[in-house]
């Protein structure tokens, strides 16, 4: 039977290439997210490691809200420096400070990296040992106006030690000269972020530390007890202040890098199991296919002995190395996309810690078990159909081998397709991203099974122009695409699921478009939004600069940050509250915006209603300065995106967080332009901000969304792509299995370009096709998507009827791509020898 | 060799239906050589009906193919209707097969997607002219597949399917029809029905056909025998019978 198998595949190398494709690509994707994501991590990891290679320990607050890396801890005082440095055992102490400080080019504009890595400006520790800074040019600041330059952007500005350079920070701009350039270990930045170190008290104001530090770390002296020298550092401290050990900084910075790395992967690898998705169908349909065609000899292999189980393992097995040989090259093909994706960071600026690419063996093992796993399992069901060939098939000409009956078939798909759509449904109540996922592909796998059952009627309407445009040619092609309404229906599966993705994204990111337009509409009416650029600050003097503009009659800061509320984590907002109403829309359900200025907090009516809060009624809260406190409600106001949940006064904001400027201005100009133009006019010498109208605000909230949707296309375009790899799959199978016949219309007077277009009809109404059912089903879910997002924000629904309409025709137009192969092997076959074809 | 037809009484016009001069088809080289054609020279009059009768592997199929424009000869030429069958490219030979050629085959040749109507009227659509509907309506009525038109060639019998090829074979009213084993398939009675229409097309409408078999009975049906052995025209038979026609094989040793 082994040589059965093999002879099998070397016999259909064609087919079992087309079918392998959608593997390897679907593996290759998998292992390069798990290659790229790997490399990355060990690259922090090793990064984090030198940083702290030479420090025992460090001082620092203890985690007021959140824990490890992504803590808010509170500030040190400056004193404690050198209470720790008094320590025995302490060799050396340096303090740490880091706020926002921008370079600003030669051309004016602020520079920042496109991937929005921070700017960050820092304490120069001079100690050579404890800073993982090292001078590659110049030397340390020294004076209050020095800077030491990070080597990348001094690379890519043209900047060397001695000339001077603008910096943007929350406090005044002000020009420093640069005494040093400098490399983060041997990187020339630190993953894309810019860096300005300056001298420790100049860090101070620029970070508005002055007196303070962010932590301080601390080198023992060589052969004292470690866990003396903690002890006795433990002893001195304040309360609120801990000692730990540089390992622990480390491993806290490498285990928050590590989350995000697997919210980045899990994004891309939900990506890659829908590409396997899709092409478990194209490997259904040709197992199928193959099945099909191999019926006869499948019977006369039953008649000269082989058992049921030898047939069913010669299908299964012929899949098993189809997949393996599939996964193993499509392995090899992720390293390349991980290469390939590494180079695409660096050209975004991100300039990585050299290391080498990480391949664990667990890559390999998830790469083999889904490839070799996805296309076994989808051969089962073909497999099965190949054990119920009964041997005297192969005596017989009719060679007709029924299915399973249709009753059983739509049983079984509105089962499976209403089972879907109620766990989708209860997933996205949850919410349970899980059980989206299964009843999504549950839902996909029924429809499926059901649609055959519309194939025929639904082919025959999508056909009916063709015959009248292209003759008996686009009657042929109508006629093959109803021939067979299981095959058509199985083949169009695949892009069905695959524009029924795409059709749910368009739907959720005009809705969330829409949403974001109105949600500024109802909230704002100041006319001039102010905000900063990517991981900017405002300088605190902004509002002041701005307010000062004739005709600006009403300004507002709003600030937000993070605290707990009812012992959760949570973000409030904050506003000025003088002129509030001319520039923030408030739909007050009860109480009234006057309780901001009496330091009272208002709520939206969602969380009101989920927290059973009303007007008068008390809350705790908790922040991280001030620690405990009972917050008052004053008012409760309708739901909104943009102002968030929990809004307090910027007065009450301030006395509760550390000293920071605003996030944002909101003014009123009364919309003139000549007020518009002064206010951008007088903000000028603050390139890292943003001026825009409402208009404009709204419209870089659209095209985010736009700009989101676009990866997300991008990404499911693998899909769409595999599923195409299945048309064309299907067309030569077709075209091979109708080689007589194909011959005989050559023969009886039919032109190769006729037979093209023959081929084609057929592809373009088996795209169409898959592309309506994907199109509403997909509709259908992002509504339903988009309902279970009224909380989240998402309060408009919309369905992009013309973006619907693109995908259609281009889902013909690469329908008709699908078919040029298969249609210039239909033409080319030689007439003579199709009509003497067995 | 040198053969021509002398029994050609009802047309007078110059070009034969078709011709063949020194036609030559290997396949192979050297001492692998297989002479399928090894030098034939053969005229198809015009309203003649002519059997090819030969062995298995005489070359009477290739000699079909060639003469057809399905295959290409290894060397020599045919003619259909005077035109240079070797000097067409593929859209030459395909408009040639189309309009001046029809097809009966042994099996298999109707479109399954396709209604018995249409199937008969393919040639016409493919070319993209209009249907003489008296044309196909005199077909129809002679071979006696009116009600099955709308049928498709599934629900048709062998004999039903046989027919609806003849009337597609003639509905462009070609120079020539080409019929291969016609009745290979079908029992006694259906080849009656499909010879007859055949002997009734060139009686009463001077149609030209070639029928390769090895029936002699089929063959009896014919104006005009030609016997083909090892690629070479061995014989021929005027106005044949059955039993003329064993008699000659036997002497042919065929």
């Amino acid at each position: 039977m082994r040589k059965v198998t093999i002879k099998g595949l070397l016999a259909h190398k064609l087919r079992l290439v087309l079918t392998a494709l959608a593997i390897v690509l679907g593996v290759t994707f998998i292992s390069g997210t798990f290659v790229l994501t790997d490399t990355l991590q060990n690259t922090f990891t090793t990064l984090f490691g030198n940083i702290y290679a030479n420090i025992d320990f460090q001082v620092r607050g203890v985690a007021q809200l959140g824990s490890g890396a992504g803590a808010t801890r509170n500030e040190l005082p400056e004193s404690l420096l050198n209470t720790v440095r008094r320590v025995p055992g302490v060799a050396a102490a340096d303090g740490q400070v880091s706020g926002y400080a921008q370079f600003v080019a030669r051309d004016g504009k602020a520079i920042a990296n496109s991937g929005g890595a921070p700017t960050l400006g820092v304490a120069f520790d001079p100690d050579r040992q404890m800073s993982p800074l090292h001078l590659i040019a110049g030397g340390p600041p020294v004076a209050p106006d020095d800077v030491v330059m990070d080597a990348a952007t001094a690379q890519k500005y043209g900047f060397t030690t001695g000339q001077r350079v603008r910096i943007l920070s929350a406090g005044p701009t002000r020009t420093f000269t640069i005494t040093g350039i400098v490399q983060f270990g041997t990187a020339n930045n630190l993953a894309g972020a810019t860096l300005a170190a300056f001298t420790l008290p100049t860090a101070q104001a620029i970070a508005q530390e002055t007196g303070k530090l962010d932590d301080i770390n601390v080198v023992t002296t060589p052969g004292a007890s470690k866990t003396a020298v903690q002890r006795a550092i433990a002893a001195v401290l304040p309360p609120g202040v801990q000692v730990v050990t540089g390992q622990t900084v480390v491993n806290e910075s490498t285990s928050s890098v590590s989350q995000a790395l697997s919210f980045f992967s899990t994004a891309l690898l939900v990506f890659a199991f829908i590409s396997l998705f899709v092409g478990a169908f194209t490997i259904y349909n040709t197992f199928s296919i193959i099945v099909g065609q191999r019926t006869r000899e499948l019977a006369l292999l039953r008649i000269v002995g082989a058992s049921r189980r030898q047939v069913f393992g010669s299908v299964l097995a012929e899949a098993a190395i189809t997949g393996l040989v599939s996964s193993v090259i499509g392995l090899g093909l992720g390293v390349l996309a991980a290469l390939g994706l590494q180079a695409l960071l660096s050209g975004f600026g991100v300039t990585l810690p050299p290391g080498s690419l990480v391949f664990e063996p667990r890559t390999v093992l998830v790469g083999l078990a889904v490839g070799v796993g996805v296309t076994v399992v989808s051969a089962i069901g073909p497999a099965r159909g190949a054990v119920r060939i009964p041997p005297v098939v192969a005596l017989d000409d009719r060679q007709s081998v029924a299915g399973a009956s249709l009753r059983r078939r739509f049983t079984w798909g509105t089962v499976l397709a209403l089972a879907g759509a109620v766990l989708l449904g209860i997933g996205l109540a949850q919410p349970a991203i899980q059980l989206v996922g299964i009843g999504a592909a549950g839902l996909f796998v029924g429809v499926a099974t059901l649609s055959p059952a519309v194939a025929r009627p639904l082919s025959s309407v999508i056909g009916r122009p063709l015959p009248r445009l292209l003759g008996v040619a686009g009657k042929l092609g109508r006629e093959n695409s109803m021939r067979s309404p299981r095959r058509t229906a199985q083949t169009a599966a695949a892009l069905m699921v695959g524009l029924a993705l795409v059709s749910a994204m368009a739907v959720f990111g005009a809705s969330l478009s829409k949403s974001a337009t109105s949600s500024a509409d109802q909230a704002i009416s100041a006319d001039v939004i102010v905000t900063a650029t990517g991981s900017a600050e405002l300088s605190n003097a902004v509002p002041a600069t701005a307010s000062a503009v004739p005709g600006v009659t009403a300004t507002t800061a709003f600030y937000s940050g993070r605290f707990e509320f009812q012992n959760s984590l949570t973000r409030l907002v904050a506003v000025s509250t003088t002129h509030l109403a001319d520039t923030v829309i408030l739909r007050m359900t009860a109480g009234t915006p006057a309780a901001l200025s009496r330091g009272e907090l208002l709520i939206d009516s969602t969380t009101a209603r989920s927290k059973h809060l009303s007007v008068g009624g008390t809350a705790r809260a908790r922040f991280a300065l001030t620690g405990p406190a009972v917050l008052r409600i004053g008012g409760i106001y309708q739901a909104n995106a943009l102002i968030g949940s929990y809004l307090v006064s910027a007065g009450f904001f301030l006395a509760h967080f550390p000293p920071q400027p605003p996030g944002g201005l909101l003014l009123r100009t009364g919309g003139s332009s000549a007020v518009n133009s002064a206010v951008t006019q007088a903000l000028a010498r603050y390139p890292n901000l943003q001026v825009q109208t409402r208009a404009q605000f709204e419209q870089a909230q659209v095209s985010s969304v736009n700009q989101l949707l676009g990866l997300v296309y991008a990404l499911l375009g693998l899909a769409v792509i595999i599923a195409l790899i299945g048309i064309v799959n299907t067309l030569m199978l077709s075209v091979f299995e109708r080689t007589r016949e194909i011959g005989l219309l050559r023969a009886v007077g039919m032109q190769r370009r006729q037979v093209r277009a023959m081929v084609r009809s057929e592809a373009v109404i088996l795209a169409i096709f898959g592309a309506i059912v994907g199109i509403v089903i997909g509709t259908a879910l992002g509504l339903a998507l988009v309902a279970s997002l009224r909380q989240q924000g998402i309060t408009d629904t919309a369905v992009p009827v013309s973006s619907l309409v693109i995908f259609l025709l281009l889902s013909a137009l690469l329908g008709l791509v699908a078919a040029s192969w298969p249609a210039r092997r239909a033409a080319r076959l030689d007439v003579l020898a199709a009509i003497a074809a067995e | 060799m040198t053969l021509t037809s002398e029994g050609s009484t009802d047309n007078a016009q110059a070009t034969p239906a078709a011709h063949a001069v020194d036609l030559r088809k290997t396949y192979g080289t050297g001492q692998a050589a297989v002479h399928a054609l090894a030098g034939v020279d053969v005229t198809f009059e015009r309203g003649r009906f002519t059997a090819v009768m030969g062995p298995s592997g005489s070359g009477k199929s290739t000699l079909m193919h060639c003469m057809a424009g399905l295959d290409r000869p290894t060397s020599g030429q045919t003619f259909v209707s005077g035109q240079d069958v070797g000097a067409l490219d593929d859209a030459g030979l395909t408009r040639l097969r189309r309009d001046k050629i029809g097809f009966v085959f042994q099996s298999y040749n109707l479109i399954p997607t396709l209604s018995a109507a249409e199937n008969i009227t393919l040639p016409a659509d493919l070319a993209g002219t209009k249907v003489d509907r008296d044309w196909l309506g005199y077909l129809v009525k002679q071979l006696g597949i009116g009600d099955r038109l709308t049928h498709r060639p599934s629900e048709l019998s062998g004999g039903q399917q046989q027919r609806v090829a003849c009337a597609r074979a003639l509905i462009n009213k070609p120079a020539l029809v080409f019929a291969d084993e016609p009745t290979g398939n079908l029992d006694s009675n259906a080849s009656a029905d499909v010879l007859t229409f055949l002997r009734q097309s060139v009686s009463e409408l001077g149609q030209s056909i070639v029928m390769v078999t090895h029936d002699p009975r089929g063959a009896a049906y014919a104006d005009w025998v030609i016997f083909l052995a090892d690629g070479t025209v061995v014989g021929e038979l005027d106005q044949p019978t059955a039993d003329s026609i064993l008699e000659r094989m036997r002497t042919l040793g065929a």
